[in-house]
């Protein structure tokens, strides 16, 4: 590996404008990542910041009322799923939702699921086996209705405003509405992988308009990789999400100006390093590079590649931290098994080191 | 390395020094004067003061919601300022990295996050590790959770509870426990929209004055040195000096920390029912010996209001400035994210900022009052170096309210307050107090034995100069800060208690959380090993 690294420290040390992508890693490694970054004044970004980035712009244009899958699992009577295709990330999330009973203290209702779709693309829910009393599921079929059409119909009908939408829709549409608003802590389930900034802000809309009266909060599902992990990491050490420089200096955030697939695309950055320690997740752009990737073993390298390096999985291979769905937090794991593959951490480390060697010092 | 401070005015009120001497460090501890031989290293200190680095005991600096607040404004700290060689992040605008050398460049050593719930604390030490320069530590909050209110709703025993607590405290690396709305948050989930001490959390039959009765109990019994940190119901409503009196007189002369008390130190006198209850509150103060407080002083200007008091948060939103909160029902007590922005000419925000520095000047005993904005609550804590100003110079508080609207100022009492706060009093409740408050022998002053973390200053006619920029700060005895800029890069420690208690509690809690929330109670933990950084917790020993 140590002709890896020294080639890696090579091509980053003559790069005027590296990025560094992908970064599907643990915290440690998200962590040494942007100290890299930093060093070198590189751009970083994360393989699903696009996504993240819906809900965290509707997050700092309005606020959102949020809560973690415990206590939406424990608490949640009544739940609005939006989408198509939930069913994946869910099974990480929620494994159970279909379960009626509530675990929680009062003698609650049982649990009522209502689903809203466009009909379009539809994923349903894959069942391990029977599971008795499910709860009651209803949903609302689109028809060729566009989710944030359905989003915001079903937010006028909450609030008694008129719709263009066909009457028997409206039917249904006010039935959901009346369920919504008898919840006693509601939840509502998206992900941003299918719906747009609109349709998240008027998603949270309608969670803000319950509230008036009654008790409703959003689950947004996490993307992979991650992502909301090294967003933590990056907020904390950084002040900004991914999506962000370090070439002049201190921290720049510009969602568009920050997109790798751009920045490579477009010309404007020299080198790039791809970081998927969680699998074989390849970067987006077209355009030839000088690329480093540090890659799960069990992931194809990215084609191209000047320099790879096979990396360990986080909690799996090496001991590491990273956002855990299920808890809705940061959380520590032992490795499964040692095999020996580095850490992300470890391997840019290791660069830094031959950085340091090559003359390219801290600056 | 044998170093020596020489010739500053040493300030240690616990050791008893108060004048001109030298200071003598060695391997990171003060030392007596060597009989013999001469240090390797010597910092001169003619005509400057010499103290104890400063201990801030609530402080919001890092955790989820801290980080929620991060995100959500990132239009309030773009900077301009390239960082220094080899001090990564050192002016990213609201970083870890900018706190840490913010504090550190103000003297300041040791910082308390005080507020982390269970299910925040491996984010809430990752987010400290980054913190250069100063110790941390954080308090762990209880007193919303549902494993809490159900054993007390079942009648188990001190010992359940007490076993409990300790398996929190050690399983969060918490040097203490800290109740917020003590089952204000688990009754808002149930969409009760009030909370006071005398309120049932609904499903539980508990009251909230027996959540803090509990947890105060267990805290003394576990021998926790800390007292229970309160943070009451009730905040910033007019008339609330009441619910704060009724929190003092429920702590039956035990020890008890109430927070940020100027955010409860409001009366409902005047044209406006909103008047100062500070007099009241100081009395109150005053006369229970067993009880502490620090002020959470308001200072003017844009803020971001962060708390796990979930309910006050939401009921606050409609005053957010800029328009945009975040509200999380978390697991026990979440957190409300809502930015403010307090003004010099609004009457409600001058009443809070006088009500502060009254409770400053009527708490007669520094021991017992400590320094604090609540960061970044009341104001960040960058602030502080004006707010010791107006503590020092009764004259620069005549200016200043001479500029504010008469109105709010005349339902206060700060006008006829001529107390000045002494440069000794400054270092008792800023250095020698905390550190007994939280049970740190070795801090807080300068005697043989202690860490070496020293403060000295160039005394200024304008106070808030010389506090702003420490002339040389010493961590572990290393130089760390030198004309208010940072020198170099250190990472510190996490203070912890690790009270002994029950292990067993273990297999109880975890068959509960996967039952109630579908995880295990051990994702929880925060190892060693998940920190990232050499020797990352340091334990503080219990009473008894």
């Amino acid at each position: 590996m140590s002709a890896a690294v020294a080639e890696a420290a090579r091509l980053l040390a003559a790069s005027r404008a590296p990025v560094i992508a992908g970064l599907g890693t643990d915290i440690a490694g998200a962590r040494a990542a942007l100290l890299l970054a930093d060093r070198l004044g590189a751009t970083i970004d994360h393989m699903h910041s696009a996504t993240l980035l819906r809900d965290l712009d509707v997050m700092r244009e309005t606020g959102l009322v949020l809560t973690t899958p415990g206590e939406a699992r424990r608490r949640g009577d009544v739940v609005l799923l939006v989408g198509d295709g939930l069913a994946e990330s869910l099974a990480d999330v929620w494994p159970d939702l279909d379960l009626a009973a509530l675990p929680r203290p009062t003698k609650a209702p049982e649990r009522r699921v209502l689903r809203l779709t466009s009909g379009n693309n539809r994923a349903e829910r894959t069942d391990d086996g029977p599971r008795t009393p499910t709860a009651r599921t209803d949903v609302i079929d689109g028809a060729g209705a566009s989710l944030p059409q359905l989003v915001a119909a079903l937010r006028a009908r909450a609030n008694g405003r008129p719709v263009r939408t066909p009457a028997p829709l409206v039917d249904t549409m006010d039935g959901f509405a009346k369920i919504l608003k008898s919840a006693k802590f509601g939840i509502a389930v998206w992900s941003a992988a299918e719906l747009d900034t609109l349709a998240i802000e008027m998603l949270c809309g309608l969670i803000r308009d319950l509230n008036a009266r009654t008790r409703f909060a959003g689950l947004p599902l996490p993307p992979g990789y991650n992502a909301f992990g090294v967003l933590q990491a990056c907020g904390w050490m950084t002040g900004y999400p991914m999506r962000t420089t370090f070439a002049r200096g201190f921290p720049e955030h510009d969602p568009w100006r920050f997109d790798a697939v751009r920045l490579v695309d477009s010309g404007e950055a020299d080198c790039a390093m791809w970081i998927s320690s969680y699998g074989a997740e390849k970067p987006l752009w077209r355009r030839d590079i000088p690329l480093i990737a540090l890659s799960s073993e069990d992931a194809l390298s990215p084609p191209g590649a000047q320099v790879q390096i096979a990396v360990g999985r986080p909690g799996v291979d090496h001991a590491g931290a990273h956002f855990c769905a299920k808890a809705g937090t940061l959380a520590h794991f032992a490795a499964q098994h040692e095999t020996g593959l580095p850490s992300v951490a470890a391997v840019l480390a290791q660069i830094c080191n031959a950085l340091d060697g090559i003359g390219k010092s801290p600056c | 390395m044998l170093t020596c401070i020489t010739g500053g005015y040493v300030i240690d009120p616990p050791n008893r020094r108060d004048g001109i001497g030298d200071l003598w460090m060695e391997n990171g501890r003060v030392v007596t004067a060597p009989a013999s031989g001469t240090a390797h290293a010597t910092f001169d200190a003619t005509d400057r003061i010499v103290m104890a680095g400063a201990i801030d005991i609530h402080s919001h600096i890092a955790g989820g919601n801290v980080n929620t607040a991060r995100l959500l404004l990132p239009e309030e700290h773009i900077r301009f300022d390239p960082r220094t060689a080899g001090m990564p992040f050192a002016t990213a605008g609201s970083s870890t990295f900018e706190t840490g050398c913010a504090y550190a460049a103000m003297g300041f050593t040791t910082v308390v996050e005080p507020a982390i719930t269970p299910h925040n604390a491996l984010q809430a030490h990752l987010e400290l590790a980054d913190v250069p320069i100063i110790d941390k530590a954080i308090l762990t909050v209880l007193g919303n959770d549902d494993y809490l209110l159900a054993l007390m709703r079942d009648n188990a025993g001190p010992a359940h509870i007490r076993d409990y607590v300790a398996w929190m405290l050690d399983a969060t690396r918490g040097l203490g426990i800290k109740v917020i709305n003590a089952g204000g948050a688990a009754a808002f989930k149930e969409n009760v929209r009030s909370f006071s001490l005398e309120d049932i959390v609904p499903a539980y039959g508990v009251t909230s004055r027996r959540i803090v009765e509990t947890l105060q109990r267990a805290v003394i019994d576990l021998g926790v040195p800390h007292p229970l940190h309160v943070h009451c119901n009730n905040l910033g409503l007019p008339g609330n000096v009441d619910t704060a009196i009724a929190t003092i007189e429920a702590a039956q002369g035990l020890p008890l920390h109430l927070a940020h008390l100027q955010f409860y130190a409001y009366g409902r006198d005047g044209a406006r029912g909103f008047s100062s209850g500070a007099p009241r509150l100081a009395e109150a103060v005053n006369a229970k010996t067993n009880v502490t407080v620090d002020v959470g002083q308001v200072m003017f200007g844009q803020t971001v209001t962060v708390s796990c008091d979930v309910l006050r948060q939401f009921m606050a939103r409609g005053q957010a400035n800029p328009s945009k909160w975040v509200i999380v029902d978390g697991d026990s007590n979440g957190g409300g994210i809502v930015p403010y922005k307090y003004r010099a000419t609004d009457f409600h925000n001058v009443v809070q900022w006088a009500a502060g520095l009254e409770l400053f000047l009527l708490i007669d005993d520094p021991t017992r009052v400590f320094f604090t904005t609540d960061h970044p609550n009341g104001a960040p804590f960058t602030t502080y170096p004006e707010i010791f100003a107006l503590l020092m110079d009764r004259e620069l508080r005549a200016e200043t309210i001479a500029s504010l609207p008469p109105a709010a100022i005349e339902m206060t009492s700060l006008a006829a307050l001529k107390r000045e706060y002494t440069l000794n009093e400054i270092a008792v409740m800023t250095r020698s107090a905390p550190a007994k408050l939280l049970g740190l022998a070795d801090r807080g002053h300068l005697g043989p034995g202690a860490i070496a973390d020293v403060a000295v200053y160039a005394p200024d006619k304008d106070k808030a100069k010389m506090f702003r920029q420490a002339a040389l700060v010493f961590k572990d005895g290393e130089l760390v800060v030198r004309d208010g800029k940072i020198v170099q890069y250190r990472f510190g420690r996490a203070l912890s208690v690790r009270p002994r208690a029950d292990r067993t509690v273990e297999s109880r809690i975890r068959t509960y959380y996967e039952a109630t929330y579908g995880f295990d109670a051990a994702l929880l933990k925060v190892p060693d090993g998940a920190i990232g950084r050499p020797d990352p917790f340091e334990t503080v020993g219990c009473n008894g």
